[in-house]
C-alpha cells in the first residue's frame, strides 16, 4: 500500500517537474533520456537568453510558425525578427519585469540583435529545405504542427531552450525519405521523399 | 607559378602533406553541430524581408558604358547576383560575364575603404575630415585657385554624376573637363558625323541578309555586346544570315563568322573601295553613285586591292558578290580598320559600301535624339588626355582630379603622362581600389561601388527610343569609411554654391528632384513620389523621341586612300595588334578573379598575357608555344610567351590589353604585359586620337620558355584519338559555300 502510495507520488512529482522545471535548462550529459521520451544527442547551449519555447508553445499554445515564419516560405526556418518578441512582450505587463524580458528589452533598447546560437547546424554542404516539409506535413497532410517539427526537431514544446534530439544525419533522414507518405489529407496515394544526392547537396 | 618560387610539382607536394589537415579545417562546418555557430534575426526589418528568401531589385551595370538595365538579387542584405533587366532594351533581361563579375568587385579583398593621404612616398591612412580639410585647403576659395590651374579627368561618362561634375567645373569657372577613354570610339564617330551627320547611327542587324564587317567586334566588345549579340540571334534565325568579317586578327565576332579574311593592318578601307568597285559593275549601283565617286573608286581594281591588302583577288569579287546576291545587307566599320593614321577616311570608305547598296535608311538609320542634353553621354576620347598631358607637362594645374580613369596605366610610355601629373602638386583619385594613377595621387578618397550607389546612366548606343537607366544601391555599403561619388561632388559645388545647392542633403535627394522634373516629359500624371518608386523599380525611364535623320554624304578627295600604304620599316617587320578582350577591356576590370580565370575565348588561356603569331611565321622563326619573345616597338619593348594562333595576319602580332598592372590589388598585380606601354607616338590624322593598330613591333626568341597556362588540350592532336572528323578549309571548299 505504502509502496502504491509512493508510486503515486513520485509520478506526481514527475509529472509536475516535467511542467515547471525546466527540463533542458540543467540539461544531461549527452545521450540521456529526456523526460519527454528522447536522447539528448546534442550538448547543452547556453543562449543568450533562456528562451522558455514551453511556456510559449506549449503552456500558451502558439503555432510554431507564428514566430518562426519562413519554415513554411522557405529554406530556413527563420529566427524571429527581434521586433516580433516586443509586439507582444510591449503589451503583457505581468512578466515585464522577469529578468529574461529584462534582458531582451535591454537589446531592444540598444537595437542590437540576439546573437542566438545554432541548435540544429547541418553541415555547410547540406541544403535542408523547411518549406517542402511543412507544406507536405502540415498543410496537405493537415497533422499537427507539434508533430510536423518535432520529426526533426524533437518536442521543442516541452523544451526551455532547445537541444538537438535527432540524429540529423544523412543515414536518418534516407530513412524516413525511403518510407511512403500520404500525398496529402484527401490524397491517399503514397509516394516517399527524393533521394537524389542534389536535392540536398547542391 | 615561376616568379613565385613553386612549380607545380612541389605545389602537389604541398597540396598532398596540407591536405588531409585543410580538409578539416578549411571547408567550414562538415558535421551536425549545436551551439557553435551565431546566428543573428534581423531587430527591425523591412516586411518584406525574409531571411533565405531573395529580393530583386532592378539598377544599372557599370561596368562598360552600354548602360544594361539588370536584376540584383539580394538576400539577407547582400547582393549575390546580378541578371539583365527584361525591361531594359539595352540588355532585353541578358547580361555579359563582365555585368556578372560586379558583385565580385564589390566584395574585392582589395577594396580601398578609407581615405589615404600621401606622406613622403607612401599613401597612409587618414580621416575624411583630413580629407576634405586637405581638400578645401588646396582646391577650396582659399586656395586662391583659379579654373584654369584646375583639371578633372574622368572615363566616359553621362547622367546626373556628369551633371553635378559639370556644375562644379562651372562653379571653379573651369573647362578643364578631360573625358578620357584609352579604347575610345572617337575615330568612328568622326566618320560618322562626317557621313551619316551623327556620331552613331543606329545598327539594324536583324534586317540584315549579310553583315560584313571590317573589324567590328560587336559580339565581343564595342558599343552595346549585349544588345548587338541579342540582334545577330535574330539575324542567324532562319532564313540563316551570313557574316563576313575582314581583319587582321581574329575577333570574337570574327571567330563566328562564315567567311573571316585575314588582311594586312590599315588596308581595310583600300579593300571596301576594291569591294566598290566590283559592285559598280551593276548599273543600278553607278547610277546611285555621283560620279566623281565612280571615278575614285575605278583606281581600285581587284589586282591593286589584292597587292595593297594581301587578300586574293577573286576574294574582292566574291565579297562584292555576296553583297550584289544578299540584300539588305550592312556593312560596319571597327575598331581595327579604324586605329590607324587614316583611320577616318578608312571608316569611310567602308561606309560608302552602305551608301552603294542602298543600305542607309534601311539597316543603318538614326537613334533616337535625347531630350536631355545635360545628361547626354561624353563617350571620351584619347585626344582628351593628350590635351591635358601637354597642358600638365607645362605645370600648368595645379589641382587634378581624376575618376573613372586610370591614365597612368592606359597612357603610352611616350607621353610620360607619370612624370606629367607629378609636376602638378595635388592630385585627387576617387577610386574603389588603388590602382596606378591612385598610386601617384596626393589624396585617394574611398567611393562606393556601383551596387552600392545611387546614379543614373545614358547609353552612347541606344536600340530603341532614349533609355534613362537608373542604378540604385542593391546593398549598404559594405565598408563603413567608403562614401558617395555623387555626395563628394554635391559636398564640392555647396562649397562655392552652397544656396544654390542647399536643397540637397545628399546625392540622393539631388538624384530624385533631376529624375521627377522629367515626369511631364514621360507623360506621367500620378505623384512625385509614385513616379519616383516607380522609375526605382522598373530601373529605367524610357522616353520616346524623334529619330535622328540620317544621311550619306561622301566626298571623293575625303576617300583617296592611295598614300596609306603603311610605311616598311626593316628594323619592325610586324604591325602590333593590342586587341581589346571583351572581359578586361583597358584593363580596368583585371582586379576581379573571375574574369582572370574565365579563359579568353579564342585562345583559352587564363591569368596571363600572352603574344598571338601565325604558325607559319612561327615556324620560320623557329618559335614554338610558350618561347618568351621579346616585341619591341620603338618605345619599349615587352617580354610575352608566344602562343601559336591561325587566326591573324602572319605580318601581325597581337598582344590582348587589359593585363601587365603593377597596383590594383593581388589578383591583376604582376599578371602579365601591358602593350600600352609600347605604343607608337602614331596618331589619326583629323582626329589626333592615337592610331591603336599603327605600332610596328621587332620580334625576337629569348631563348627561354614556360607553359602556356590555357584550357584548350594539345594543339590539333585531338588527344591522339580522331574525337572531331576535321577538313581543311581549302579541302573542303568554303568559297562554294559562302
Amino acid at each position: 500500500m505504502i509502496h502504491r502510495l509512493l508510486a503515486v507520488l513520485s509520478l506526481a512529482f514527475l509529472c509536475g517537474s516535467a511542467v515547471n522545471a525546466e527540463p533542458f535548462v540543467q540539461g544531461g550529459p549527452i545521450g540521456s533520456q529526456t523526460s519527454d521520451g528522447y536522447n539528448a544527442l546534442g550538448p547543452v547551449v547556453q543562449q543568450p537568453i533562456d528562451f522558455p519555447h514551453y511556456r510559449h508553445a506549449k503552456d500558451m499554445g502558439i503555432n510554431c510558425m507564428y514566430c518562426h515564419t519562413g519554415a513554411r516560405r522557405g529554406y530556413v526556418s527563420v529566427i524571429p525578427r527581434e521586433d516580433k518578441c516586443i509586439g507582444c512582450h510591449q503589451n503583457i505587463e505581468s512578466v515585464k519585469d522577469k529578468p529574461r524580458i529584462k534582458k531582451l528589452f535591454e537589446y531592444w533598447d540598444k537595437k542590437e540583435p540576439i546573437p542566438w546560437k545554432k541548435v540544429n547546424d547541418l553541415p555547410d554542404f547540406v541544403r535542408f529545405n523547411h518549406e517542402r516539409h511543412i507544406q507536405r506535413f502540415y498543410f496537405r497532410q493537415d497533422r499537427p504542427v507539434r508533430e510536423v517539427c518535432g520529426y526533426c526537431h524533437g518536442d521543442v514544446a516541452n523544451m526551455t531552450v532547445d537541444r538537438r534530439v535527432k540524429s540529423l544525419s544523412m543515414g536518418w533522414c534516407v530513412s524516413c525519405h525511403e518510407k511512403d507518405h500520404k500525398e496529402s489529407v484527401t490524397n491517399m496515394k503514397t509516394s516517399h521523399g527524393p533521394n537524389e544526392c542534389w536535392q540536398c547537396h547542391k | 607559378m615561376s616568379e613565385s618560387g613553386i612549380n607545380r610539382r612541389d605545389f602537389l607536394k604541398v597540396l598532398g602533406l596540407g591536405g588531409s589537415s585543410l580538409a578539416l579545417t578549411g571547408c567550414g562546418n562538415t558535421d551536425v553541430q549545436s551551439g557553435v555557430e551565431v546566428v543573428m534575426p534581423n531587430v527591425h526589418p523591412e516586411d518584406f524581408v525574409v531571411p533565405g528568401l531573395s529580393v530583386f531589385y532592378a539598377s544599372t551595370c557599370t561596368q562598360c558604358g552600354s548602360a544594361c538595365g539588370v536584376m540584383g538579387r539580394v538576400r539577407e542584405g547582400r547582393v549575390l547576383k546580378l541578371e539583365g533587366n527584361p525591361e531594359s532594351k539595352i540588355s532585353g533581361g541578358k547580361i555579359c560575364g563582365l555585368g556578372q563579375a560586379a558583385v565580385q568587385a564589390q566584395y574585392n579583398p582589395d577594396r580601398l575603404t578609407q581615405p589615404m593621404v600621401k606622406e613622403g612616398d607612401k599613401l597612409v591612412p587618414t580621416t575624411w575630415e583630413k580629407a576634405m580639410a586637405l581638400l578645401d585647403d588646396k582646391t577650396g576659395p582659399k586656395s586662391g585657385i583659379s579654373g584654369e590651374q584646375f583639371a578633372f579627368v574622368t572615363g566616359a561618362t553621362s547622367g546626373h554624376l556628369k551633371a553635378l561634375i559639370q556644375n562644379y567645373m562651372d562653379s571653379l569657372g573651369s573647362k578643364n573637363h578631360f573625358v578620357y577613354e584609352a579604347v575610345s570610339p572617337a575615330i568612328g564617330f568622326a566618320a560618322n558625323r562626317q557621313v551619316y551627320g551623327v556620331d552613331m547611327p543606329r545598327l539594324h542587324l536583324d534586317k540584315a541578309k549579310l553583315i560584313v564587317s571590317f573589324g567590328s567586334d560587336f559580339l565581343g566588345t564595342g558599343a552595346s555586346p549585349v544588345h548587338f549579340a541579342r540582334e545577330y540571334a535574330k539575324f542567324r534565325k532562319a532564313p540563316r544570315g551570313t557574316l563576313v568579317q575582314i581583319e587582321p586578327k581574329m575577333t570574337m565576332t570574327g571567330a563566328n563568322a562564315d567567311r573571316w579574311i585575314p588582311i594586312i593592318p590599315g588596308t581595310e578601307g583600300v579593300f571596301a573601295l576594291g569591294v566598290a568597285n566590283e559592285l559598280l559593275n551593276h548599273e543600278e549601283y553607278v547610277r546611285a553613285t555621283s560620279p566623281d565617286i565612280v571615278a575614285l573608286v575605278r583606281k581600285y581594281d581587284r589586282e591593286t586591292v589584292s597587292r595593297a591588302t594581301g587578300v586574293r583577288p577573286e576574294l574582292v569579287a566574291h565579297v562584292a558578290a555576296l553583297l550584289w546576291e544578299k540584300t539588305p545587307s550592312l556593312v560596319i566599320s571597327g575598331a581595327s580598320a579604324e586605329g590607324h593614321v587614316h583611320g577616318v577616311q578608312n571608316a569611310m570608305a567602308i561606309q560608302l559600301l552602305n551608301k552603294i547598296l542602298g543600305n542607309v535608311g534601311k539597316t543603318v538609320d538614326g537613334q533616337a535624339q535625347s531630350p536631355f542634353p545635360q545628361i547626354a553621354p561624353s563617350a571620351g576620347s584619347f585626344a582628351a588626355l593628350k590635351a591635358m598631358n601637354d597642358e600638365m607637362g607645362g605645370g600648368k594645374f595645379k589641382a587634378v582630379f581624376i575618376h573613372g580613369a586610370n591614365p597612368v596605366f592606359t597612357a603610352p610610355s611616350f607621353m610620360g603622362f607619370r612624370e606629367n601629373l607629378r609636376k602638378a602638386p595635388f592630385k585627387v583619385a576617387f577610386v574603389d581600389a588603388i590602382d596606378e594613377t591612385a598610386q601617384e595621387c596626393d589624396l585617394v578618397l574611398p567611393i562606393l561601388t556601383a551596387v552600392e550607389d545611387f546614379g543614373s546612366h545614358v547609353a552612347w548606343y541606344q536600340p530603341e527610343g532614349v533609355e534613362v537607366s537608373i542604378q540604385q544601391p542593391l546593398m549598404e555599403k559594405l565598408h563603413a569609411d567608403t562614401r558617395s561619388m555623387g555626395d563628394i561632388m554635391l559636398d564640392l559645388v555647396k562649397v562655392r554654391r552652397a544656396e544654390e545647392y542647399k536643397a540637397w542633403p545628399d546625392f540622393f535627394s539631388y538624384l530624385k528632384t533631376a529624375v521627377v522634373a522629367v515626369k511631364p516629359v514621360v507623360k506621367y500624371t500620378d505623384t512625385d513620389e509614385h513616379f519616383w518608386y516607380d522609375v526605382l523599380s522598373h530601373g529605367l525611364i524610357q522616353v520616346d523621341a524623334p529619330q535622328q535623320e540620317v544621311g550619306a554624304n561622301f566626298a571623293a578627295a575625303a576617300l583617296d586612300l592611295s598614300s596609306s600604304a603603311p610605311v616598311q620599316d626593316p628594323k619592325f617587320p610586324f604591325y602590333l595588334i593590342p586587341s581589346e578582350r571583351h572581359n578586361f577591356r583597358d584593363g580596368r576590370h583585371a582586379n576581379l578573379g573571375w574574369l582572370q580565370e574565365s579563359p579568353d575565348p579564342l585562345t583559352t588561356v587564363v591569368w596571363d598575357s600572352w603574344a598571338e603569331i601565325h604558325p607559319k611565321t612561327a615556324a620560320s622563326m623557329g618559335i614554338s608555344e610558350g618561347d618568351y619573345l621579346e616585341i619591341a616597338s620603338q618605345n619599349g619593348m615587352l617580354k610575352v610567351k608566344a602562343y601559336l594562333f591561325p587566326g591573324i595576319h602572319p605580318d601581325a602580332i597581337s598582344i590582348p590589353l587589359g593585363q601587365g598592372h603593377e597596383a590594383l590589388g593581388r589578383f591583376a598585380q604582376g599578371v602579365g604585359v601591358n602593350p600600352f606601354r609600347i605604343l607608337d607616338p602614331v596618331f589619326e590624322k583629323s582626329t589626333g586620337e592615337i592610331a591603336m593598330y599603327g605600332t610596328r613591333v621587332s620580334v625576337r626568341k629569348t631563348g627561354s620558355k614556360e607553359t602556356v597556362v590555357k584550357d584548350e588540350g594539345p594543339y590539333n592532336t585531338q588527344l591522339g584519338r580522331k574525337l572531331v572528323v576535321t577538313l581543311p578549309a581549302d579541302v573542303a571548299q568554303l568559297s562554294k559555300e559562302i
